[in-house]
């Protein structure tokens, strides 16, 4: 079945958009708003303010692919669709990230999961980080105004196999599970939406607000990576980009913009980074304080098939062990699943040679869970440290003796579950370990693992923080309408600006963030 | 596995270059020193491979040269910061001194036994220092990612991505 492109028909009917890797000179660009970042939160508020009549150009260091493009390959997404091919790591290469770079940002390649965010996260931001005006009731209107702009719903389907195990288990055990919310329309259920929804279903800033503010007069500047912007005094003056080549390498042409408002939605590293090359102003060396909702894998073999890349990939998400010693209490964790594919699974286990062969044998047999550790809400986990380098950035997440201790349970919950939910064997991804055959055997075998950096596999796929919002300028570098402390006509608005981790995947708590604060930001610009 | 397989693996990865063969990409371009690196790959490969990779040599070839492609594609697609790292591990490892520094000996690796260079990648995998672990990590990540992603390579898996889509 042929698949109609809304972007290709999109372009083909007029609309603004610049490949920079094809400009021949440096060009410059004028605007009411410009926004760099093209992902929930740069996609969010360019629809609202392009709607409320303003000029916007949005930059993107990623390249516009769409539908067209979307062939359901590991080797052409991570490449084409994520930062640094999906190959980037912390500093000491502790845990790896997986982040879009791509128009559409993280929500052209996310799994699709939303979740409003969490009420204890909320009072937790009120009470130790300065934040006003964002309370649950506060923000249901945003977020509803959200989940009916992207048609969030809950997942009316049976779940795949692969989350069926994570309900199944948590109903044996008595444990609170919830059927996911997820932004999709018309969904096929086939399970690549990590690679780019081939069929338009998802309903990612790429198919949506994008297009919206496209229709609306908006510019869209693709491969143009944002180096810095320029202040005098507290007014952002000018922005730079470098154009990119087709293959993401940087050329000698520059772009320059000019605006009565910037906005600034290049997501957790790369709006600190463009703060800290720029060298604006942080007294209280707030900029870049990064969390990660680091993540631990478990792999249950059962006898039966569960072809866990085959259906919507998060369906079923258990929240028993996320609040259970309270917000700042010992490290809580979310048990999702991650959908199995070939190159995830096979860089992602432990081992090589005949036993890797042998799982590899095994794989559609194999049922993923991982459990995504709430960080930055205590001394147990202060987070991580972006940082620049020459040319680039690189980001410290130190591994905290707390972090462990949560490993450790998490590994024992994820193990109790894949049992209970009838697997045969289970393998917590840490390196040198073998299946164990029971929970008996598992529970005594996890006691004793001597967890630690490198030989216990974390990775990352909600990097969140590094200019936090609040009320009190000595931890926080935004207001909570995203208003920065120190530069009047700039904003922030991506998941940078949250104060710690949600403790829930984050698309959602960007999304309904960003429009409660780009609508009053449109308020403000169109002021007569 | 016998020796004269593991050499043949990596002879073969060597001279499909030289003949320019090329499975991967057509625009796949190769360096001098892409040549040594082919030839270190094709040593690790059929260790991090064993049991995946096909038993019938003809096909192994194959399957050898398509992931050696694979990985100049993938090493083309990482960052500076992590090209310039890996390259320096590759030239440590293409160096005598460098080889006593990693492993404890100075015999090249194209002339060592399938079991030395797993006893070589056992003490990285378990070593105390992380500069190790990370080359142990770095390669098994660089090798089994190129191999899994050649759709040729998913008969074991019974893998197969929809064919539901034609193009418009």
């Amino acid at each position: 079945m042929a698949i109609i492109d809304p972007i290709i028909t999109g372009l083909r009917s007029g609309w603004h958009h610049i490949d920079a890797s094809t400009l021949q000179k440096n060009r410059h660009f004028e605007a009411d708003v410009v926004i760099v970042g093209t992902g929930a939160g740069g996609g969010t508020a360019a629809e609202i303010l392009s709607q409320a009549g303003l000029k916007v150009i949005m930059i993107e260091g990623g390249a516009l692919k769409s539908s067209t493009d979307f062939d359901m390959e590991e080797r052409h997404a991570y490449p084409n669709l994520y930062q640094q091919a999906a190959a980037l790591k912390t500093a000491d290469k502790g845990v790896s990230i997986f982040q879009g770079r791509t128009v559409g940002g993280s929500t052209t390649i996310n799994w699709t999961t939303s979740i409003r965010t969490p009420e204890p996260t909320l009072d937790f931001w009120q009470q130790a980080k300065s934040v006003k005006g964002l309370s649950a009731i506060e923000l249901q209107p945003w977020f509803e105004k959200m989940e009916q702009r992207l048609n969030i719903e809950q997942w009316q389907y049976e779940a795949n196999r692969n989350n069926a195990a994570l309900r199944q288990g948590c109903e044996k055990l008595g444990w609170e599970y919830t059927v996911i919310k997820r932004n999709v329309k018309g969904c096929w259920n086939t399970g690549y939406c990590g690679m780019g929804c081939p069929v338009n279903a998802k309903q990612s800033m790429l198919v949506t607000t994008i297009p919206g503010a496209l229709e609306h007069g908006a510019t869209l500047i693709s491969r143009a990576k944002v180096v810095k912007l320029d202040y005098k005094g507290d007014k952002v003056v000018g922005l730079t980009a470098q154009a990119m080549s087709e293959g993401f390498k940087p050329t000698d042409l520059q772009i320059t913009f000019s605006a009565k408002h910037y906005i600034l939605s290049a997501g957790a590293i790369h709006t600190p980074s463009i703060l800290m090359r720029s060298n604006t102003p942080d007294p209280h060396k707030q900029l870049g304080k990064t969390f990660l909702h680091p993540s631990l894998l478990s792999g249950g073999l059962f006898a039966e098939q569960i072809n866990g890349h085959s259906g919507a990939p998060q369906s079923i998400y258990s929240d028993e062990f996320v609040w259970r010693d309270g917000a700042v209490g010992d490290l809580g964790y979310k048990l999702e699943v991650a959908p199995v594919h070939p190159v995830l699974i096979a860089s992602k286990t432990i081992g090589y040679g005949v036993s890797h062969a042998q799982l590899m044998a095994n794989f559609n047999q194999m049922q993923v869970t991982i459990a995504l550790v709430r960080d930055g809400f205590n001394e147990q986990s202060p987070g991580g440290q972006v940082r620049l380098t020459d040319d680039s950035f690189v980001l410290d997440y130190p591994l905290t003796d707390g972090f462990w201790q949560a490993a450790r349970r998490a590994f024992l919950s994820m193990a109790e579950l894949q049992f209970a939910a009838g697997a045969k064997k289970v393998l917590p991804m840490h390196d040198g370990l073998s299946f164990f055959d029971s929970w008996n055997d598992a529970k005594q075998g996890i006691n004793q693992l001597d967890l630690g950096l490198i030989k216990t596999i974390v990775a990352s796929a909600h990097v969140m923080g590094g200019c936090a919002m609040g009320e009190d300028k000595t931890q926080a570098m935004v207001d909570s309408f995203g208003n920065s402390h120190y530069l009047e006509n700039l904003s922030v608005m991506d998941g940078s600006v949250f104060p710690t981790s949600l403790g829930a995947n984050p698309q959602l708590s960007i999304y309904g963030i960003v429009a409660r604060n780009a609508t009053a930001l449109a308020k403000k610009l169109t002021a007569k | 596995m016998k020796r004269r397989t593991f050499l043949t693996g990596a002879f073969a990865g060597t001279a499909a270059l030289a003949l320019g063969v090329n499975l991967y990409s057509p625009t796949l371009t190769t360096t001098p020193d892409d040549v040594h690196h082919r030839v270190l790959f094709s040593v690790f490969i059929p260790i991090f491979l064993d049991g995946s990779l096909p038993e019938v040599p003809s096909h192994r070839e194959i399957a050898i040269n398509r992931t050696l492609d694979a990985i100049t594609q993938s090493i083309n697609h990482l960052p500076q910061a992590q090209q310039d790292e890996l390259m320096e591990l590759l030239d440590l490892l293409e160096g005598r001194l460098g080889l006593l520094l990693l492993s404890g000996s100075m015999t090249p690796l194209l002339g060592r036994e399938p079991q030395q260079l797993i006893d070589m990648l056992e003490f990285w995998r378990f070593n105390f220092l992380d500069m190790l672990k990370v080359a142990y990590t770095g390669l098994r990540e660089l090798i089994m990612a190129s191999y899994y992603a050649c759709p040729e390579h998913w008969g074991n898996l019974r893998y197969a991505k929809p064919t539901f889509l034609v193009s418009p």
